[in-house]
């Protein structure tokens, strides 16, 4: 039938080009029309192929995009590329896709009398800038506000932190990176003193045991995890993985070990108890490279509004510390965190063999944690005691989400505490910005405001009035969904989002305005392994489809602001860029010229002497080292590194007989996020057409659940029915639940509890408390 | 094996009983034919047949339903290097 | 006496010996099994380019061998179905048992040699890769027929194929009109029960493919290809 019917339309159109040709020999006669058009179009028949860094996650896999007549038509893997070496995940191959889905916002969208009127751009533009203009007016600077992404560009970022905070002055600039990559950056500065990792993905060819912190590698970072299996066939590596799930990453490692959740925390530290009792300590390297820390415990959860906390270091001895280890006995963890001392003596011995190079990888699960600086802090503390770091294959590895977490919001700076090079509360740091910005020192502000979640706590008080959301869908991902839904939607607040197709977010807008995405514009992504990478734009953005970099400029324009936005339009990202260099132009954090960055698939900083550098810290490969030893952790003032005192804590919620099981929020292989642009891609939607709650067998044969059958799960948040899946991708333990969040219509986050780690203030969406039932 | 229930979409068709194809002449402004023929070929649903010694294109349509069939019309009229766009014929295909 | 002082001094050498052999292979040991080169443009490749063509030259003469199983062929046609455009990774056209695996002990099974499988009355296709090992991290299961939302992606037409489509001269042996990347097996997909028939090769036997069958010159003189 299909067939036939095909054959039909293809003869209708037929007949429809033999009357218009008929038409046209009429007008005029001598006519000749071309039957292959391409031809006219471009001389050879071969893709033109360009790189980029994916759309997607963090990894940074290198793309050579296909253009044929001005479209993206084929993607393959960048052979040339340290990062991905030719091979790419499904999402990588097919990203292109996520550019032409047919509901593209393609105009701006103005909300009159609760409908949406299309308009100009100058028109929304206009908008947008009286509504700042008036808003700061009415209710002062710190009304207004732009939350942002990991997804944005390098210049995106940068000329967000220049107008909010240099021109505008006000420190109302936040990110998603908050529930993403936060935590992440206060395990390395108190740790360390300096973001982002010491080592880079060269580790994974020199090192001979992985470790994997509650990170389903094989999903989440597909590429990398072929570079561990590909090495396991090599060399026969070890690969261990430490979770509170069974997932694909179990199947393929050497040793699955589950934990209950939380007790993360407990184990690591029983790791360090071992390596002290068994002499495995590399004691040079902690006499000659670290000191000891305790900070405050007991800090709460951050559930009430305007909660603060500021933590306090105190010193402590070797011996203090080793006092303190004595509580975690393999034994006594063993009975909390369900993981058997034998296990953990397992994994302290492969730790502490001397012989043995190893990599401890983690993303979301210790990021996203009540405790997770603390976390962060005791897998460093594994390394420094063994001093298996900052060397090749030694390395404990923070691995990101989102394509330019590391580049735009940890490297520019695009939190409410930061500026592209230091913090708002150091006034040298605000007079170098200021200074670059061409701003008078005053306009930027030495308080921080809100963090992400803070942020949309004061939308819903009232005291932000103005907020433009770019490149991101909080109303998808903020956690306990419904106050800061509600909040957006209240009356007196006026919301902008920026983005290429309608999402839950765009829902709640008064102005949407059509983004030009990736290969639409040119930009700049860093990676997870402070690699940076750049982009031309190899196609046309669709209609009025502008760069958020653009928006935001031709906004500050309106605002005033001419002097400082002065880019011409042609050449404004090589600008953009070159201004952002000047704020990191030392030998700890240079960063690559532009013209390199065209030339190869990136470069990793500090870039110095006409070379990345692979390993910080390291005098071997470091040349930022100056203290004429080993190792140098320059970023604390007497070049030493931390190892920190950290008690287990119990969660905030834990299961109890009302709601008693486990909740666990994460990803899937073939979405990315919120699913706003893989479910758009038809091989993607096909493979995940949706979301679904994973049970254990045990629970579900006790609950007479099958796969497919309709699951209420309810929390003391909110409730939502989802279709089971039982043993299917991933398998929780007895008494946990796991749930995607990529599904507009299953919003997971309804549920979550928007508790947060109070260092750095990152929400928790793995563990809480929900109750099953089957309707 | 049968695929389990659960993999079964949610999403929903909404009807759609016909599906129209028309043809056009498109004149493009003076010196922009190959812009404008890079324009529609753009389109997923046009075809382009141009002539080989005159500036005007034959521009064929293929869409779901009358409502993308409009859609597809404004889109078309909105390109900027396009004069003007004469309908030649439509044909209307009842769907199954 | 003196005899047995020298036996003492001579184990006693050889333990020196020993503790000195054992010292330097600890010391070595703690050193990197591989020196880490200098240079941004150090790219140890996951695979090579031409290392997998005489890949499954074993099978060569089996292949030369089998006779043509007219009612199991597959064509191009099949071959492109399940591609978003040529060259893209194919999605899974069958059900697959287990959601988690790995496709050492799952997809391979089937998929590394090939054969007849009953179950799909369908000889299962040949991986040109067989050592990546995650298949499902490029190669997905399609559920459900329907889209979230449509999409105006052009698939652009495959390379043509047959009689002097990819000839030099009338009746030279055609060039190869597509990039070898993640595909360097030429067999995989050329030769065998399972190869669509119009890209079948006559001659499997020649194992030596690339010795007449050269890429396409603008395919091999762009940026970053092999």
């Amino acid at each position: 039938m299909y067939n036939s019917s095909t054959d039909r339309r293809n003869f209708m159109k037929k007949m429809a080009a033999v009357s218009a040709m008929t038409a046209a020999i009429a007008l005029f006669p001598d006519i000749l029309f071309s039957a292959e058009p391409e031809k006219l179009l471009s001389e050879s028949k071969g893709l033109d192929w360009k790189r980029s860094p994916c759309r997607f996650c963090g990894v940074g896999c290198s793309l050579l995009i296909g253009i044929e007549n001005g479209r993206a038509v084929a993607v393959r893997g960048d052979p040339k590329s340290p990062v991905n070496r030719g091979l790419c995940c499904v999402k990588g191959y097919h990203s292109v896709l996520s550019m032409y889905a047919a509901d593209r916002l393609t105009k701006p969208l103005v909300k009159k009398n609760g409908e949406y009127v299309e308009t100009s751009m100058a028109e929304a533009l206009d908008r947008i800038a009286f509504k700042m203009k008036q808003t700061i007016e009415t209710h002062g600077k710190d009304a207004v506000s732009i939350y942002g992404s990991g997804q944005w560009t390098i210049p995106d970022g940068y000329v967000a932190s220049k107008l909010f905070k240099g021109c505008i002055g006000t420190n109302n600039i936040e990110c998603n990176a908050r529930l993403c990559m936060a935590t992440a950056v206060t395990g390395f500065l108190t740790s360390f003193g300096l973001d982002e990792p010491m080592g880079c993905y060269e580790d994974i060819d020199h090192a001979d045991v992985f470790v994997l912190w509650g990170n389903n590698m094989a999903e989440m970072h597909p590429v990398l995890f072929s570079r561990l299996l590909d090495q396991r066939l090599r060399r026969g590596v070890t690969i261990i993985d430490f979770a509170t799930r069974t997932t694909r990453t179990s199947m393929a490692a050497d040793k699955s070990i589950l934990f209950k959740p939380q007790t993360d925390l407990a184990v690591a530290n029983a790791i360090c108890y071992e390596i002290v009792k068994n002499n495995w300590v590399n004691e040079v390297f902690v006499d000659r490279y670290c000191n000891f820390r305790k900070g405050l415990t007991q800090m709460g959860y951050g559930l009430e509004d305007h909660y603060r906390f500021t933590d306090k270091a105190e010193k402590i001895d070797f011996e203090a510390y080793k006092k303190f280890l004595a509580n975690y006995t393999p034994e006594k963890v063993a009975k909390l965190s369900g993981v058997s001392a034998k296990d953990i003596e397992y994994m302290a011995a492969l730790y502490g063999d001397p012989n043995k190079r190893v990599m401890s990888f983690w993303c979301m699960g210790m990021n996203q944690h009540t405790r997770g600086t603390w976390i962060q802090n005791l897998v460093y503390n594994i390394h420094l005691l063994t001093g298996k770091i900052s060397a090749p294959g030694n390395s404990p590895f923070s691995l990101t989400g989102q394509p330019s977490a590391c580049g735009t919001t940890r490297e520019v700076g695009t939190f409410t505490h930061r500026l592209p090079h230091g913090v708002v509360t150091d006034e040298g740091d605000r007079a170098l910005a200021a200074k670059i910005w061409n701003v008078p020192v005053e306009n930027i502000s030495p308080q921080p405001t809100y963090h992400a979640v803070e942020m949309f706590r004061a939308l819903d008080r009232g005291d932000i009035r103005f907020m433009w959301i770019q490149v991101t869908n909080p109303m998808v991902t903020m956690p306990k969904l419904k106050r800061y839904r509600n909040g957006s939607e209240k009356t007196g607040r006026f919301i902008v989002v920026s983005d290429i197709y309608p999402t839950p977010t765009t829902d709640v807008a008064d102005v949407i305005l059509p983004a030009a995405m990736w290969i639409e514009r040119e930009g700049m992504y860093g990676n997870s392994e402070r690699r940076t990478q750049y982009f031309q734009q190899m196609v046309e953005p669709p209609g009025e489809a502008m760069s958020d970099t653009w928006q935001l400029i031709e906004v500050a324009r309106r605002l005033g602001f001419k002097k400082q936005f002065y880019y011409e339009k042609e050449t404004h990202i090589e600008e953009i860029y070159a201004e952002y260099r000047r704020h990191h132009d030392n030998e700890q954090h240079n960063m690559a010229p532009l013209h390199i960055l065209r030339s190869q698939p990136g470069a990793m900083w500090p870039y110095v002497g006409g070379k990345s550098t692979k390993w910080r810290y390291n005098s071997k490969y470091d040349p930022a080292c100056t203290n004429g030893e080993a190792f140098h952790f320059y970023g604390k003032p007497d070049g030493k590194a931390i190892i920190w005192q950290r008690p287990y804590e119990p969660p905030p919620e834990s299961p109890d007989e009302a709601y008693p099981y486990w909740l666990c929020t994460g990803r899937v292989l073939e979405h990315w996020h919120s699913g706003s642009m893989t479910r758009r891609i038809p091989i993607l939607h096909r493979a995940m057409p949706h979301g679904y709650v994973e049970l254990n067998i045990a629970d579900a044969k006790r609950l007479q659940i099958q796969t497919g059958d309709k699951v209420k799960l309810t929390s003391r948040r909110g409730e939502i029915i989802l279709p089971a899946a039982v043993n299917q991708r991933g398998l929780p333990a007895p008494m946990q639940v796991f749930v995607p969040f990529f599904d507009e219509n299953m919003l997971i986050n309804e549920l979550t509890l928007d508790a947060f780690d109070p260092i750095s203030k990152q929400p928790d969406y793995k563990k809480c408390a929900v109750s099953v039932e089957k309707v | 094996m049968p695929i389990p229930y659960y993999c079964l979409s949610n999403f929903v068709h909404t009807a759609r009983f016909f599906m129209p194809i028309k043809s056009y002449l498109a004149h493009p402004h003076k010196g922009k034919k190959v812009e404008l023929i890079r324009a529609i070929s753009n389109i997923a649903q046009c075809e382009v047949i141009p002539a080989k010694n005159r500036d005007i294109l034959i521009v064929i349509t293929d869409t779901e339903n009358k409502t993308a069939d409009d859609e597809l019309r404004e889109r078309l009229e909105s390109i900027k290097t396009l004069q003007l766009l004469v309908m030649i014929s439509g044909f209307d295909i009842p769907k199954k | 006496m003196k005899k047995r002082l020298g036996i003492i001094s001579l184990f006693t050498l050889l333990f020196v010996v020993f503790i000195a052999i054992w010292d330097y292979s600890y010391r070595t040991g703690l050193e990197c099994a591989a020196t880490p080169e200098g240079g941004d443009d150090y790219v140890p490749m996951v695979m090579s380019s031409e290392k997998g063509v005489f890949r499954r030259d074993r099978y060569a003469l089996d292949y030369a061998r089998m006779p043509i199983d007219e009612n199991h062929q597959r064509s191009l046609k099949d071959y492109y179905k399940n591609r978003a455009f040529p060259g893209a990774p194919p999605s899974i056209p069958h059900p697959v048992s287990d959601a988690r695996s790995m496709g050492g002990k799952d997809c391979l099974q089937c998929h590394e040699n090939g054969g007849f499988v009953a179950k799909w009355d369908a000889y299962a296709p040949v991986t040109p890769h067989p050592e990546l090992l995650s298949c499902r991290q490029c190669h997905v299961v399609q559920k459900v027929r329907a889209l979230f939302r449509a999409t105006n992606f052009k698939k652009i037409p495959a390379p043509a194929v047959g009689a002097g489509a990819n000839s030099a001269l009338r009746g030279s042996p055609p060039g190869i009109p597509h990039r070898i990347q993640m595909r360097e097996n030429c067999s995989a997909c050329h030769a065998g029960p399972s190869a669509p028939r119009e890209i079948r090769t006559s001659h499997p036997q020649r194992i030596n493919c690339m010795q007449c069958h050269v890429p396409n010159k603008k395919l091999a003189a762009d940026i970053g290809g092999f």
